[in-house]
C-alpha cells in the first residue's frame, strides 16, 4: 500500500518555529516528527510515501534527499502555493490507479504507538474506507464524529461550535481511502469536509478508534508535550560508549548520544535527552523532560527544566531555561532567566497570530526562534515569543508577547 | 448473530471445517452443526445443541469426511434452542442443505406456501424455508443456479446463505444481503465465512461480497454475480491485514466499548420482547404473597433497581436478597414467587437460590441472556433478553437490558393491580422507546467530556457513587463497574447515608459521583443536591451527572456531565451509560486489562 503524507501546511500557530520549517520538521528527542510518522507507516506495511510539500518545502526535501532510514520509498509532490487540504491531496491523484486504496496522513500529528496499523486493520475487516478517530481535550479544532454501533460514521461536524460536537470523538488525521475518493474531492472542488460528507452519504466510512496518546502539533508548547510523550516510553538509561562522563549523577532514563560530553558535578535527572556531540559544562542541573539538541553547549552552572533545545544551541553560564523551547542555533548569553509562571500562578497566556490563547498550563517559559541572539543577563517573561534572528542586547527584560 | 463457514477443496476438510466454526464461536454458541458432501454426492448432516466443543464430542464431527462442506454456529433468534432448529437444514429430498445468518422477515408467508405445496418442515426456524424454496424452484427450473437465484429473489430480510447440493457436488453457492459474508482464496481450496476468522489460518487473500450478490465457489474458481440480473461482477482480491481479535470486536478496541455501543439496539430488543411473557411474570409477581428478585454482583443491583420500579409503579415492594445469601435469609413457601436474573443462566449462587426456592415449592421465573442454559431449563417461566453474546467479562449491555425488562414487568403489574392506568403505561413505554436514541446521543456527544474527566481524575484511588431512590442502585452498579474494570476502590451508597458516617472520609483524595435526578423529581432532586453540598463544603471533588434544566442555576458540583432533558422513568438508565464510560476510560487511562480484568470470570459457576 502507498500513502499520501500532507506536509505542506503553513502551521502559522507554531510561530516562531514555523517561520523556518514546516511542522513535520520539528525536532523531538533527536528525530523529527516526520521520522516517527514514516517509521510507523513503514512498520504498518506502507512502502511508498507520496509527500505533498509546500511551506518550507526545501527543509523536508533536504532531510529526505538520501531517502529515509526506515527504508520507506519517498516521492515528493509540490503542492504549489497554499491551497485547501483537498486540493493538496488531489495533487497526488496521478500516483494511484483505480481500485487502489491509500493511507492519508496529516503529518503534523504525533503518536507513540502505531496508529496506522490499527487503521489498516480496521480497513481489513470490511474493506470500507476508514477514518481514525480519537478523543482530545480541544474538540473545537477538529471534525466531530457521530458513530453507529457497527463503527459506521453517520455524521461529521467540521470544527464544532458550542452547541454540539465538543464531546465527540474527533478525526485524528489518518484515513484509509479508495482511489475513487479523488472523484469525491474533485466534485467538491477540493473541499475535504464536503468530500467526506458525500462519501458518508454514498457509501460507508468506518471509524477506527485510537485510544493511545495523540498530539496535534499546533502550538509551540506542544513541542514540550511531544518530548514528554516520547520520553515517557523510556524505561532505562542509555549512554553511548563514546560519551565522556566524569563525576556525574544520573537518575532515571537519561539518553546520552554519541560524542556528547558531560563535565564533573552535573546532575542529570531523567527522563532526559542529550543529543550527539552536545557539551554539558560543570555543575549543570538537567531536570526531567529536558531535551538538549545535537551539538548544543550548556555553560557552567546552568539549570534546564522541561525544555526543548533544538540543535546547535548555546546556553551561557548560570542561566535558567524552564518550560521553554529554544530554536536551532540560538545563542543565549550568560545569566539569562526564563520566567516560567505568572505571579498569581494562573495559567499562562500566549499571543498566537494576534489572538491571546490560554495554554491551560501553569508553567510556560519562552519560545525563541532559530538563530536569535539573547544578550547576557536577560529576563524573559512567561509566554514570550522571540522571532528568528532577533538580537536582544544585554541586560534587558522582555515582557511583551511578540 | 450467527457464524457460517464453508470449504470447497479436493481433499478431506472435516478438521478445517470444525475449526472454522470454532473460530466463529464468539458470534454465537448455543448450537452448531455441519453438512458434508460425501464422495457419492450424498449430504450428511450432524448437529446438536451446545458449544462447538461439546457438539463435536457428542456428535463426533470427525466421522463426516468429505471435500465440500458447510458449517454453522448459532445464536437463536427465531425458534428455540433444539437439535432440529440447529443449522444446517435439509430439503425434503435431502438434495440441498443450507446454513444461514440473518432474519427472513417473510418466512411465515413462504412457509405456508411451501407447506401447501407439500414440503415437510422439521424445524421452527426462518432458515428452513430457504432450503425448501430452493428445492421447490429446482423442481421447476432444473438448474441449481437458477433455482438458487429465484429463491434469493423471493426473500425479504437480511441473510448470508450458503448451500451445498448433491446435484452439483463440486461447489458451494452463497449469497448475501446485509449480513456479512466473504470468500477466502487458497491453493486449490476456497473458503467462505461470516468473517475472516473462518479461514484466516489458511489464507489471507479474500474477496468481499456486496449486498444482493451471490457467488458460485469451487476449489479453483469463484464467480460473483448480481442477484437481480445475473450480471457477473468483477472484484479485486484483497490481501487481508488483520488481527483476529480485532475482527471479533468488530473494529472496536475492546469488547466492553463494543457492548456499550450496542446498548441502543439491546434496549430495542428488550422492548420487543413479547408482552405476554412480560405479563406472565407480572401475574406471577402479583399472585403470590411474597415476591423475591434475586441476582448476585451486577444482577443484584439490577434486582434492586427492579425493586424500586416495582415499588413506585406497581405499589409492591419485592424482597431483594443477593443470591449468595438467599438461603440464609429468605423465607420461602408455596406462596412465594422468585424472579432470578442472570446473564449466563449458569451463575452458581443464583442457581442455588432457585434450587432452594423450588425445594420449598416456590414458583420461579428467570431473566437470562443465554438460551438453553441451566437456569432457563429449570424455571417455570423464562424471559430471554436477546442482548446477543456478551463477551467482556464485565456486564454492560446485558445489565441494562435486564433493568428495562424488570421495569416493563413492574409496569405490567402496575396496570394489573390498578396502580397505574394503561394509558400511563403506554406513556412510559413510549419514553422507553426514546431511550435508544438518547443513549446514542450520549455516546456520541458526551464521550469526549467523560474521557477528559476520567483522564484528569485517573490518579484518584477512592470514589463514592451516590444516589437516592432509583438512582441509588444505579450508583451501586456504577461503583461495581469502576472496581471491576479499573481496579480502583469505589463504593456506592444512598446519598442520605453519607452523613451517617462515610462523610468522615471526604478529603482531596476521595472523589464523588452524584447521580442527580431530573429537576421534576423535586424532593429527590433537592435531597441529592444537598449531599453534594455537604461534600463540597469539605473540599471534596464532586462530579455531577445531571440533566438539562429549564432555568440554569448554579449547582454544587466541581464538574458536571449535563445530559439532555430526559423523563424520570428512563433517567437512571441514561446515567448508567455515562458511568460505564467513566469506568471504561479510567481503565484505558490506567492501561487495565479491559475485557478480562484480573481475578474475574464471565460466569461464576462455583461457590
Amino acid at each position: 500500500m502507498k500513502a499520501i503524507v500532507l506536509a505542506g501546511g503553513r502551521g502559522a500557530s507554531m510561530a516562531p518555529f514555523s517561520s523556518t520549517r514546516p511542522n513535520p520538521m520539528l525536532p523531538v528527542c533527536g528525530s523529527y516528527v516526520i521520522d516517527y510518522t514514516l517509521g510507523m507507516l513503514k512498520a504498518a506495511g506502507v512502502n511508498l510515501a507520496n509527500m505533498v510539500v509546500g511551506s518550507h518545502a526545501d527543509v523536508i526535501k533536504s532531510h529526505l534527499s538520501h531517502g529515509h532510514p526506515s527504508g520507506m520509498a519517498i516521492h515528493i509532490i509540490n503542492q504549489g502555493k497554499q491551497a485547501m487540504i483537498g486540493k493538496a491531496i488531489l495533487k497526488a491523484k496521478s500516483r494511484f490507479s483505480p481500485g487502489e486504496h491509500f493511507v492519508l496522513v496529516y503529518a503534523d500529528t504525533l503518536t507513540t504507538s502505531n496508529i496506522f496499523s490499527v487503521a489498516l486493520q480496521s480497513f481489513g475487516l470490511h474493506n470500507d474506507p476508514v477514518a481514525s478517530i480519537c478523543h482530545t481535550g480541544s474538540a473545537e479544532k477538529y471534525g466531530a464524529v457521530y458513530l453507529g454501533q457497527d463503527m459506521k460514521i453517520t455524521k461529521i461536524i467540521e470544527k464544532p461550535k458550542k452547541k454540539a460536537g465538543l464531546g465527540n470523538y474527533v478525526l485524528s488525521g489518518v484515513f484509509v481511502l479508495p482511489e475513487r475518493f479523488f472523484g469525491y474531492l474533485e466534485k467538491a472542488r477540493g473541499d475535504m469536509e464536503q468530500a467526506l460528507k458525500n462519501l458518508i452519504d454514498k457509501e460507508t466510512l468506518r471509524a477506527s478508534i485510537w485510544e493511545n496518546d495523540w498530539l496535534d502539533m499546533a502550538y509551540p508548547w506542544d513541542i514540550l508535550t511531544a518530548n514528554r510523550m516520547i520520553m515517557d516510553q523510556w524505561k532505562t538509561a542509555e549512554i553511548h560508549h563514546s560519551v565522556e562522563l566524569s563525576e556525574t549523577i544520573i537518575k532515571g532514563p537519561v539518553r546520552i548520544c554519541q560524542g556528547a560530553e558531560v563535565r564533573a558535578g552535573s546532575v542529570l535527572e531523567g527522563p532526559a535527552f542529550i543529543g550527539p556531540g552536545a557539551f554539558i559544562g560543570h555543575n549543570v542541573l538537567i531536570r526531567p523532560y529536558t531535551c538538549v539538541g545535537a551539538n548544543s553547549v550548556i555553560g557552567v552552572g546552568a539549570e534546564l527544566k522541561n525544555c526543548a533545545l533544538f540543535p546547535g544551541v548555546n546556553v551561557g553560564r548560570l542561566s535558567f531555561i524552564g518550560d521553554s523551547v529554544v530554536g536551532e542555533s540560538v545563542d543565549i548569553g550568560a545569566g539569562t532567566m526564563t520566567i516560567n509562571r505568572t505571579i498569581d500562578s494562573k495559567p499562562v497566556k500566549v499571543k498566537v497570530g494576534g489572538k491571546i490563547v490560554d495554554t491551560g498550563l501553569e508553567k510556560i517559559g519562552a519560545f525563541i526562534g532559530d538563530k536569535a541572539v539573547i544578550g547576557a543577563s536577560n529576563t524573559l517573561a512567561a509566554g514570550v515569543k522571540i522571532d528568528p534572528g532577533v538580537m536582544i542586547p544585554h541586560n534587558c527584560s522582555v515582557h511583551h508577547r511578540c | 448473530m450467527c457464524g457460517i463457514a464453508g470449504i470447497v477443496a479436493l481433499e478431506d476438510i472435516s478438521a478445517r471445517l470444525v475449526q472454522s466454526i470454532r473460530n466463529l464461536e464468539y458470534r454465537g454458541y448455543d448450537s452448531c452443526g455441519i453438512a458434508m458432501l460425501n464422495g457419492s454426492g450424498k449430504i450428511k448432516i450432524s448437529k446438536n445443541i451446545g458449544s462447538v466443543e461439546e457438539v463435536c464430542e457428542k456428535e463426533n464431527f470427525g466421522r463426516l469426511k468429505g471435500s465440500v462442506g458447510i458449517a454453522h454456529t448459532r445464536w437463536a433468534t427465531h425458534g428455540g434452542v433444539t437439535k432440529s432448529n440447529a443449522h444446517p437444514h435439509m430439503s425434503c429430498d435431502n438434495g440441498f442443505s443450507i446454513a444461514h445468518n440473518g432474519i427472513i422477515s417473510n418466512h411465515e408467508k413462504l412457509r405456508t406456501r411451501l407447506k401447501n405445496a407439500g414440503h415437510r418442515f422439521r424445524s421452527t426456524t426462518d432458515t428452513e424455508v430457504i432450503v425448501h424454496l430452493v428445492e421447490d424452484w429446482h423442481r421447476k427450473v432444473k438448474s441449481v443456479e437458477k433455482a438458487f437465484v429465484a429463491a434469493m429473489r423471493e426473500l425479504d430480510g437480511t441473510y448470508a446463505v450458503i448451500l451445498v447440493t448433491g446435484h452439483e457436488p463440486d461447489r458451494i453457492y452463497c449469497a448475501r444481503n446485509e449480513s456479512p459474508l466473504l470468500i477466502g482464496l487458497g491453493d486449490y481450496v476456497n473458503y467462505i465465512g461470516s468473517d475472516l476468522n473462518a479461514f484466516i489460518d489458511h489464507t489471507k487473500n479474500a474477496v468481499f461480497m456486496e449486498d444482493k450478490e451471490y457467488a458460485i465457489v469451487t476449489h479453483d474458481s469463484c464467480i460473483l454475480k448480481r442477484i437481480s440480473d445475473g450480471e457477473t461482477m468483477s472484484r479485486q482480491v484483497q490481501e487481508l491485514m488483520w488481527d483476529s481479535e480485532m475482527a471479533q470486536k468488530g473494529g472496536f478496541p475492546h469488547y466492553m466499548l463494543k457492548e456499550i455501543y450496542e446498548q441502543p439496539q439491546v434496549v430495542h430488543n428488550a422492548l420487543d420482547i413479547d408482552p405476554e411473557l412480560v405479563e406472565g411474570f407480572a401475574r406471577m409477581a402479583l399472585e403470590k404473597k411474597t415476591l423475591h428478585i434475586t441476582g448476585v454482583g451486577t444482577t443484584f443491583y439490577v434486582s434492586q433497581i427492579g425493586q424500586y420500579y416495582f415499588s413506585r409503579y406497581a405499589g409492591v415492594t419485592p424482597m431483594v436478597i443477593s443470591s449468595d445469601e438467599f438461603r440464609f435469609l429468605a423465607q420461602v413457601d408455596k406462596d412465594t414467587a422468585i424472579i432470578a436474573v442472570s446473564q449466563s443462566g449458569e451463575t452458581y449462587d443464583t442457581l442455588n437460590a432457585l434450587r432452594y426456592g423450588k425445594s420449598h415449592h416456590a414458583t420461579t421465573g428467570a431473566i437470562v441472556n443465554v438460551m438453553g442454559s441451566s437456569m432457563a431449563r429449570m424455571v417455570d417461566q423464562m424471559i430471554l433478553q436477546g442482548s446477543g453474546p456478551e463477551i467482556c467479562v464485565i456486564s454492560t449491555k446485558a445489565a441494562l437490558s435486564q433493568m428495562i425488562i424488570l421495569a416493563r414487568i413492574a409496569m405490567a403489574a402496575g396496570v394489573m393491580n390498578g396502580r397505574i392506568t394503561a394509558k400511563q403505561a403506554r406513556g412510559y413505554e413510549a419514553q422507553l422507546r426514546e431511550l435508544p436514541a438518547a443513549i446514542e446521543n450520549v455516546l456520541n456527544e458526551k464521550s469526549g467530556f467523560i474521557h477528559t474527566i476520567a483522564q484528569q481524575q485517573s490518579h484518584i484511588k477512592h470514589w463514592l457513587f451516590l444516589g437516592r431512590g432509583r438512582y441509588y442502585p444505579v450508583a451501586r452498579e456504577s461503583a461495581l463497574k469502576m472496581k471491576e474494570v479499573s481496579y480502583v476502590h469505589a463504593e456506592g451508597m444512598p446519598s442520605g447515608f453519607l452523613k451517617h458516617g462515610t462523610i468522615a472520609l471526604i478529603d482531596e483524595n476521595l472523589n464523588s459521583v452524584v447521580f442527580a435526578p431530573p429537576e421534576e423529581e423535586k424532593e429527590l432532586y433537592k435531597l441529592t443536591l444537598s449531599s453534594a453540598e455537604e461534600i463540597r463544603a469539605r473540599d471534596g471533588y464532586v462530579l455531577g451527572l445531571t440533566f438539562k434544566q429549564k432555568k440554569k442555576e448554579k449547582l454544587p458540583f466541581t464538574e458536571q456531565i449535563v445530559l439532555p432533558k430526559t423523563p424520570p422513568f428512563t433517567a437512571p438508565f441514561l446515567q448508567m451509560v455515562v458511568a460505564q464510560l467513566l469506568s471504561y476510560f479510567t481503565a484505558t487511562t490506567l492501561k487495565r486489562n479491559i475485557d478480562r480484568p484480573r481475578s474475574l470470570a464471565k460466569s461464576v459457576t462455583v461457590a
